[in-house]
Formats: C-alpha cells, structure tokens, sequence
C-alpha cells in the first residue's frame, strides 16, 4: 500500500504537521532542558484520556474529537504548570514534581480505563471478551499512536493547533529566546520571566496533545526532543539549527511513514526511530569533524 | 549641602526608609531581615560603589533599585519613577552578579548584545539602524568589536564579562548597575576593566552603583562609598574609609579584603564626621554607641 494512498493521506498530512511544528519547538526543549517536563506532560495527557472515557466521550464526530482533545489539553496544560509552579517553588526538585505527575497520570489513566471499561461489560452482557480486547486495543493506540485512523476533523483540528503555536512562538520569538537563554536577568530588560516561561509550556503541552494521535503517549515527548537534539549538533547559528531540525523532523516522518506503510512496522515508533537515526548521525558527523580538525 | 536650593536634576537614585525582610523560608522558619531603614540618594552621574561582606544586603539592595523585589517598608524612586517603570523604559542597565545565561545556546556575541532591542521591536520589525548604532556603540566602549561573530561559549571569563556589560549599556540606559563585576575577571585584566568601566560611564554621561565585597574594585570606579551590612554608612571618597569603619563592616575577614591597598590611619571619630549624609544604626565611635 503506498504512502500517498487516498486512505492514508489524512494521516500523512497530520504527521508531517506535527513534524513542523515539533520541529521549532524541540530546539528549545532541548535548550532549556525541558525534554523531562515533555515527559511528563505527555504521561498527564494519559490521564485526561482516561478522564474523557469516563465521561462517555469518544472521538466519533468532530464535535467529541473536540472535546475529549479539549479534556486531554485542559490536564497536559495543567500538569505543565504544576511541574513549573513545583520547580519554581523548590529549586531544584523539579525532577520529583514530574515523577509525581507522570506516575500519578498514568496510574490515574488505567484506572480510569478499567472504569469506563466494567461500564462497558455491565452494558453489553454477552459481549465482555470482545470489549476487553477492544479496550486493550485502545489503550495501546493511546500509547503508541494509531495514525492511519486520523480522520480529515483531526487532520483540520491538528492545522489549526499547528498554525497556531508557530504564529504563538514567531510573534513571542524574541522574548522567548531571551527567556530561555538568560533567565535569570531577563526580567531586568523588561521580559516577563514566569510569563513567558508559562507560554513555552502552554505552547509545549498543546504539541504533546496533537504529537499524542500520530506517536501516541510514551513517544510524544520523543518528537520534541530529537531534531532539535540532532540540528544542534550541526550548525552553530541559531536560524540554520531551527531549518536543520525541520528538514530531520520532515524526513524523520516522511521515512517512518514510508517503512510504515510499506512493512508491518508501527507507523508512530518507525517515525521516532528514523529522528533517532538522524540524532545518531548527526553526533557521528560532529564527532567525527571535530576530529578530523583537531588531527 | 545646599545644592538643595537649585535642584535642576532628579536624582538617579532616590532611597527613603526602605527595609527589606525575606519571607520565611519553610515551615516555622522567621523571615530573614536583609536590610534596616536605608536611605541614600544618588546624584545624576554619580559613581557609587557600594561596598559590604557577603549576606550584607548588596544584592537585595540592587534587586530593590531594580524593582525586581518590593520593599517591605520605604520608597525608592530611579529617575522620579517607580523602578519596574524605569526598567521597562530601558533605564537601567545591569550586570549580575553570576552570569546565569546558558553558554550553550547558538548565539553570536552580536545577537546576544542586541537581545534587549530586540525583545523591544514589535514582532513583525527588525532592528533599525538607531538600534544598529547603539549596539556597534557599545560593542566599540566595551572593546569587543572584534568578538562579534564569535559564539557565546567561546569567549574566555573577561571576554563575557565584557559583552555582558555591552549589553547592559546596549539600551543606552542612564543607570548602570555593576553587581560584583570584577567576579569573572582574573587579577592580571582587573585594572584595564576598571577603567573600561570609568570610560563608558564618562563616555555615556553615566550613574553608575557599583556592588562588591573587593576593595580594588571600588577605588577604581567609585567616588563615592556606601558600607552596607544591613544598615548603611556613606563616605565620601574611597579614602575616607577607616580601617575602624571597615572592620566595623566586614566583623571578621577584613585582612584577606584590603590586599595591598594603601589605607589612610584615620582616627575612629571621624566617622561621626557631621557631613556625612546618613546616621545610622551601625556606630564605629563607642563614645556614640547605641546613639541610635
């Protein structure tokens, strides 16, 4: 089946949109150290999903998909902000505050899950072992991503979250930059330090949210960390290091969708393995030109 | 002191009463007091150094005048306004004390000295040439001109030091606030900075506060002290300090901190010297202890 099939180019199209905006965003998550706080938003998101299954609501029309992508966003952003609040407060402890709320997310989620799922069984008798494996099945797509079910709602809710965190990051680029380079002094030339540091996360977590539907929970955090991880290896100008990091989180996608399509392959791990590929070589090339001009 | 009469400038500075408490830290743990009923007042292009042992109080003071904290009592005034208000006019320039900004990131020296001009611009401008002007200004009085290319990790710990200090003056501010600038600076650079200092404060037309618990520092900027160890005491020149005053100031460690300085043997009394501008809680005459 081709990559460019007519089934799969809603899929594609929201892949290659979560690249783009993963993209920018990765070099400064990788900057300012925030690929953990990534982590932990994406495990909260786990537990909004769950959340949303309680409450009945599930990604049928548009209106639900809203919804629950509403439900989800509302716990990624707030997980955000109590790992930054936590961070702020007790210096240094920010690793416990997201150990915190991504264990508490997670095991919030299954139990969530096992809930919505006795739900199911009481409603539908005779069909209980059919119900289990089909929640077993929706978890494991929340997890790892099933993209070939994106729908075009999906597909224009994900152009709509896309454009908006990168207008969002170009219109705040200065002061968001100065933030994430000096914090500490930031303030004294006029950059609210706190606010802009909240607006990277806000803009962090809606990424994680529409990251989740391609690559699913556990590698959400994958796409916002590696091109950016890869393109700092490659170029020392800041402009050039944010084309490098599309160009990896474009390719990265297009060769995991492509091995995706053509093999057995999972589409969403086959897209964090070819951006680790590409982390890989770009160490390599800096590795290895550094020590061609140090010889 | 009857300049008062003809008051065609306001003062850079302007401190009335101002005491300053950290809030307790955890559970059950009192409020740290940091600084006592100060006052002070800095005259236009004025150069202040101020100086104190460490936990005195300096860097409360500066985070004050910045307006980054609020006093818990008292006024302070920068140029006649509030100090967040002077800030965000681009008034002040500063240097902190440790430079916390993340050597990592790709960033030439020229992009990180015309960051505050850029965090200034409306989203869909780039910078003018004013804004050009004054950034090859400062890099030029800060003499790294030569540097501007170069990434930010690269530069030695006086090299940044300097560009740091580029960029404070990068907004063309009228107030320039040097917390311990000579940290980062090895023994050998420390003379040629201070009188980079003394030129772009005389070039620019400058008031300067400089904070530091090194001696060499101050004579080398300031022409006038302030002690700060919780409350203050103003002198007027660098040379008024007594070693009465000083190990007053500094308690114990006042050896280490005078080095080869050369110090005139001022009687203790004249600390009570009636020009002085401010009494205060801190009494270096016993005749006069608990005067206050």
């Amino acid at each position: 089946m081709s990559m460019f099939a007519q089934e799969n180019l809603p899929a594609l199209i929201a892949a290659l949109l979560v690249a783009l905006l993963g993209a920018p965003l990765s070099v400064f998550v990788v900057l300012k150290r925030l690929a953990f706080i990534g982590q932990g938003v994406s495990h909260a998101a786990f537990g909004g999903v769950g959340v949303a299954m309680v409450l009945g609501v599930a990604g049928a029309t548009l209106a639900s998909d809203l919804l629950q992508m509403g439900i989800v966003l509302g716990f990624s952003i707030c997980a955000a902000l109590v790992i930054a609040a936590l961070g702020r407060t007790q210096k240094g402890r920010i690793d416990t505050a997201i150990g915190i709320v991504l264990s508490a997310s997670m095991a919030l989620g299954f139990v969530l899950f096992t809930i919505a799922e006795s739900r199911h069984d009481h409603d539908e008798h005779g069909h209980a072992h059919g119900a289990h494996a089909d929640e077993h099945h929706v978890i494991e797509e929340i997890l790892f991503g099933n993209i070939l079910d994106a729908q075009w709602s999906s597909v224009w809710v994900t152009m709509l979250g896309t454009a908006l965190i990168l207008l969002t990051l170009w219109w705040n680029r200065h002061r968001i930059i100065f933030w994430s380079f000096d914090e500490p002094v930031c303030s004294t030339y006029g950059v609210r330090s706190n606010a802009t540091g909240n607006l990277l996360l806000v803009l962090l977590a809606i990424a994680v949210v529409l990251s989740m539907q391609v690559v699913g929970v556990i590698l959400a955090a994958a796409v916002l960390v590696l091109p950016g991880a890869a393109a700092l290896h490659l170029s020392s100008r800041l402009k050039s290091v944010m084309l490098w990091s599309i160009g990896i989180g474009l390719m990265g996608t297009i060769v995991g969708f492509a091995i995706g399509t053509q093999t057995s392959w999972p589409i969403g791990p086959s897209i964090v393995l070819m951006q680790a590929g590409a982390y890989l070589l770009a160490l390599g090339t800096n590795t290895g030109l550094r020590r061609l001009r140090s010889a | 002191m009857t300049e008062s009469q003809h008051q065609p400038e306001l003062p850079a500075v302007e401190i009335e009463g101002v005491s300053y408490s950290y809030p307790p830290g955890g559970v059950g743990e009192p409020g740290v007091e940091a600084l006592r009923d100060i006052s002070m007042r800095v005259e236009p292009h004025s150069r202040l150094g101020i100086l104190g042992p460490n936990g005195g109080g300096k860097s409360t003071l500066i985070q004050i005048v910045l307006g980054v904290l609020e006093p818990t009592a008292g006024r302070v005034r920068v140029f006649g306004m509030k100090p967040a208000q002077a800030r965000r006019e681009g008034l002040i320039g500063y240097l902190p004390q440790r430079i916390g900004a993340d050597l990592d990131w790709p960033l030439s020296v020229e992009q990180v000295i015309a960051m505050p001009r850029r965090t200034r611009l409306r989203p869909w401008l780039s910078l003018g040439s004013e804004d050009h002007d004054a950034i090859d200004r400062a890099m030029q009085l800060l003499e790294v001109e030569d540097l501007r290319d170069r990434r930010i990790g690269s530069l030695s710990g006086g090299q940044l030091q300097r560009v740091m200090i580029a960029r404070a003056i990068s907004t063309t501010p009228r107030l320039l606030v040097l917390d311990e600038p000579m940290l980062g600076v090895d023994i050998s650079g420390q003379q040629r900075f201070a009188s980079l200092i003394d030129a772009v404060s005389t070039e620019l037309g400058l008031t300067t506060i400089v904070v530091t618990h090194d001696m060499r520092a101050l004579v080398a900027v300031a022409d006038r002290v302030a002690c700060l160890s919780r409350t203050l005491h103003f002198h007027d020149a660098p040379e008024g300090l007594t070693p009465a005053v000083l190990a007053q100031v500094f308690a114990h460690d006042i050896e280490p901190i005078l080095g080869e300085l050369h110090i005139d043997a001022h009687t203790a009394s004249e600390c009570d010297d009636p020009t002085h501008e401010h009494t205060h809680t801190h009494d270096c005459d016993h005749d006069h202890g608990g005067a206050s």
